[in-house]
C-alpha cells in the first residue's frame, strides 16, 4: 500500500508544460514566486492571477489536485491573515475591546493571503507536472552555477534523488515494524500525544539503525560503481533544450517586464478594499 | 598454455580493528589469512564458508574496497594497493552485494544501470547501447522503466548485476546474491549468472552459502577462519562430505544421499552432485545386478 504513495504528487500527463524542461519550469516558478514579493499591488497580483489561471488550464491537471496543496497551509494563512488583520497598525475602522482592525490590516491581510494562495498554487503546479528525478536533474544541470558560490549542487541533488528512492522502502519497513509491535501489543492509536509520541520510539529506534545499515551498503555499493562525486561523470539522460523550451523563457521574460509595468503604472482600487 | 589470469593474489592478509567503548583501536580480529587465489578469465569460481570464515572481506578486497595488509593481489594486472589505479580495479572486478535494495541507486531500472557508465564518463549514445545489452542479458529489458521497488527480490538482483555488466567488468564478484530471496528468486538468479558465464564468458566468482548453487561452478574453494581450506572441483570438494560437516558445511542433497548410500555399502561412483546423475548410477546398479542390494535399502 505504502508503494503507492508517490513523492512531490507528480500527475501524469502530456500536456506542454509536462513536456517543458525542468530547468524552464524551476526557473519560471522562481521568477514567479520573485515577481509576487517585489511587485506587490492589486493591479500586479490580478494579473499574476490570470497568467497563473491560463498555466493552469494549460497544465490540464484537475483543480482539485491543485487546490489540494492549499488544504495543507489553510492553517497558516488563518494565522498569518489573522495577524496581520488585527497587528497592523494604521486608520482604524473596526473596534472592540483591544482588538482593533485598520484599513491597512485588511489591505495587508488580503494580500498576505493572495501571495501565500499563487505561491502554493505555483509551486504545485510545478511539482504536479515533473517527475522528482526530471526535478533533480533540473536542480542539478540547472543550478550547476550556484558551485561557484560552494554550493554543493551535485551532492544535493544525489541526496535528493537517493532519498526519493529511499522513502517508500523505508515506509514500507516502517510499516512492518508497526505491525509486529502491534501483533506485541503495543499501541500506537490511542492515549495522548506524549503517549503516542513515546509509543513510536520503539519503532523509530529500529528504524534508524536500518537506515543507517542502508546507508553504508549504499555507500559501498556506490563506490564499487565507480562514483567518485560529480566530477568526470557524463549524464545518462541529459537535459537538452528544445524550442519550446527558449520560447518558454520569452515569455517568463515578457512576465516579468508585464508584472513590472503593471506594478509600477496601472492603479486598481477595488471597491470592497479600502 | 597460460590462459589470461584475472585475479592473482599471494598470501593475502587483513585484519579488522576492533574499537573499544571510547573508540580507541582495542584488538584485531583476522579476516584473510595467507589466502591464495588465482581466476583464469571466463572461469567459474565458488566460494563456501561458514558465517565469519572472511568470504565478504575476500570479496571486498576484488574490488579495492578494503587493501591487504600483507600479501599482493593484482586484478586484471592492476595492483589493488596502488591508489591510483582504484577506479580501474572497481570496473575490472564489479561486485553484487546481498541486500537487493541497497545496491539500486536510481529511482528507474534502466537509469541505475547506467549509474556505473556514468560514473566511468562515458557517452551519453554509448551508455544507452550500454543499458540496453545489459538488461537484455539478464533478460529485464522489458521492465526498463519500472520502478525498482515494483520488482521481485530476484528481479532487482538482476538488474543489479545488469548495473555491473554495463561496465563492462573483467570479472563479476557476488556475494551471497541469493542470500535474501525465495527460492524462484534463486533459481533465477543462479539461471541468469551460469548464461552470463556459459554463454557471454564472463569471469564469475560466486560467493555462497548454499551448496547446491556451487555444482556448476568450475573451481569451489571452501573457507574457515580466514584460511582457504579446501579447493578443487565440485566432485573432489562434495566427496569429503565429512571435512565439510566438520565445518559446518553440508553438501548438496543428492551428493549426501550417494554418500550415506555408499556408506550402506552400495558401489557407488565417487563424484555425484545432482539427482539426475544420482538415478542414473542407481539404473547402472540395478542393470550389474546388484538388484537386491537397491530393494534392501
Ligand atoms: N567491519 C568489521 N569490523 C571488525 N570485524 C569485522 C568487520 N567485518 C567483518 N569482521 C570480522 O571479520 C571476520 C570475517 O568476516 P566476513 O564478513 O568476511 O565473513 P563472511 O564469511 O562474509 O561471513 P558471512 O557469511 O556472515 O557473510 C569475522 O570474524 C567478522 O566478525
Ligand atoms: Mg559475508
Amino acid at each position: 500500500m505504502l508503494k503507492e504513495i508517490t513523492l512531490g504528487q507528480y500527475y501524469p500527463g502530456n500536456s506542454i508544460l509536462h513536456r517543458l524542461d525542468p530547468r524552464v519550469k524551476l526557473v519560471g516558478t522562481l521568477v514567479f514566486i520573485i515577481s509576487l514579493f517585489a511587485f506587490g499591488s492589486t493591479s500586479a497580483y490580478i494579473a499574476a492571477g490570470l497568467v497563473l489561471a491560463v498555466v493552469i488550464t494549460l497544465s490540464a491537471v484537475p483543480l482539485k489536485f491543485i487546490l489540494r496543496g492549499l488544504k495543507m497551509i489553510f492553517f497558516l494563512m488563518l494565522i498569518t491573515a489573522l495577524c496581520n488583520l488585527f497587528l497592523t497598525p494604521g486608520d482604524v475602522i473596526f473596534k472592540v475591546w483591544k482588538l482593533q482592525i485598520t484599513a491597512q490590516g485588511v489591505r495587508m491581510a488580503i494580500h498576505m493571503a493572495v501571495r501565500l494562495t499563487y505561491l502554493i498554487l505555483g509551486s504545485s503546479i510545478m511539482t504536479l507536472t515533473t517527475t522528482p528525478n526530471q526535478l533533480t536533474d533540473g536542480m542539478e544541470t540547472g543550478l550547476g552555477w550556484m558551485r561557484v558560490l560552494h554550493v554543493p549542487v551535485h551532492e544535493i541533488a544525489m541526496m535528493m534523488s537517493i532519498a526519493l528512492r529511499f522513502i517508500p522502502i523505508l515506509m514500507d519497513e516502517a510499516n512492518r515494524i508497526m505491525n509486529a509491535q502491534t501483533a506485541r501489543g503495543a499501541d500506537f492509536t490511542s492515549g495522548g500525544l506524549i503517549r503516542r509520541a513515546r509509543a513510536l520510539i520503539p519503532l523509530l529506534v529500529p528504524l534508524f539503525v536500518s537506515a543507517f545499515r542502508r546507508a553504508n551498503d549504499l555507500a559501498l555499493a556506490m563506490e564499487s560503481r565507480g562514483y567518485h562525486g560529480g566530477e568526470g561523470r557524463t549524464r545518462m539522460n541529459p537535459l537538452v533544450y528544445q524550442r519550446r523550451d527558449h520560447i518558454a523563457y520569452g515569455i517568463i521574460a515578457l512576465y516579468l517586464v508585464m508584472i513590472f509595468l503593471i506594478w509600477k503604472y496601472v492603479e486598481i482600487s477595488l471597491p470592497f478594499l479600502p | 598454455m597460460g590462459r589470461e589470469k584475472i585475479i592473482e593474489g599471494s598470501g593475502l592478509s587483513y585484519h579488522y580493528t576492533v574499537y573499544d567503548d571510547e573508540g580507541r583501536p582495542a584488538a584485531k580480529q583476522t579476516a584473510l589469512d595467507g589466502v591464495d587465489l588465482q581466476v583464469e578469465k571466463g572461469q567459474f569460481i565458488a566460494i563456501l564458508g561458514h558465517n565469519g570464515s572472511g568470504k565478504s572481506t575476500l570479496a571486498r578486497h576484488l574490488n579495492a574496497l578494503l587493501v591487504p595488509d600483507g600479501g599482493t593481489l593484482y586484478v586484471n594486472g592492476y595492483d589493488t594497493r596502488n591508489d591510483t589505479h582504484v577506479w580501474e580495479v572497481r570496473q575490472s572486478a564489479g561486485m553484487v552485494f546481498q541486500n537487493p535494495d541497497n545496491q539500486i541507486i536510481a529511482s528507474v531500472v534502466a537509469e541505475d544501470v547506467g549509474f556505473g557508465p556514468e560514473n566511468m564518463g562515458v557517452p551519453t549514445e554509448k551508455i544507452w547501447k550500454r543499458v540496453e545489452q545489459a538488461l537484455k542479458m539478464v533478460g529485464m529489458w522489458e521492465e526498463r522503466d519500472a520502478s525498482p521497488n515494483r520488482l521481485s527480490g530476484g528481479q532487482k538482483q538482476r538488474v543489479a548485476i545488469a548495473g555491473v555488466i554495463a561496465m563492462r567488468p573483467a570479472c563479476i564478484v557476488l556475494d551471497e546474491p541469493t542470500a535474501m530471496l525465495d527460492p524462484a528468486g534463486r533459481t533465477e538468479v543462479i539461471r541468469t549468472i551460469r548464461e552470463l558465464n556459459e554463454q557471454e564468458k564472463v569471469t564469475i566468482i560466486l560467493i555462497t552459502h548454499n551448496m547446491e548453487e556451487t555444482v556448476y561452478a568450475d573451481r569451489i574453494l571452501v573457507m574457515d577462519h580466514g584460511k582457504v581450506v579446501m579447493s578443487g572441483n565440485a566432485k573432489e570438494v562434495f566427496s569429503r562430505v565429512e571435512e565439510l560437516e566438520h565445518l559446518r558445511l553440508g553438501v548438496p542433497q543428492p551428493a549426501l544421499l550417494a554418500w550415506k548410500l555408499k556408506q550402506k555399502g552400495l558401489s557407488l561412483p565417487d563424484g555425484i552432485l545432482t539427482m539426475e546423475e544420482l538415478a542414473e548410477a542407481l539404473e547402472e546398479l540395478r542393470k550389474n545386478g546388484q538388484r537386491g542390494a537397491v530393494r534392501e535399502l
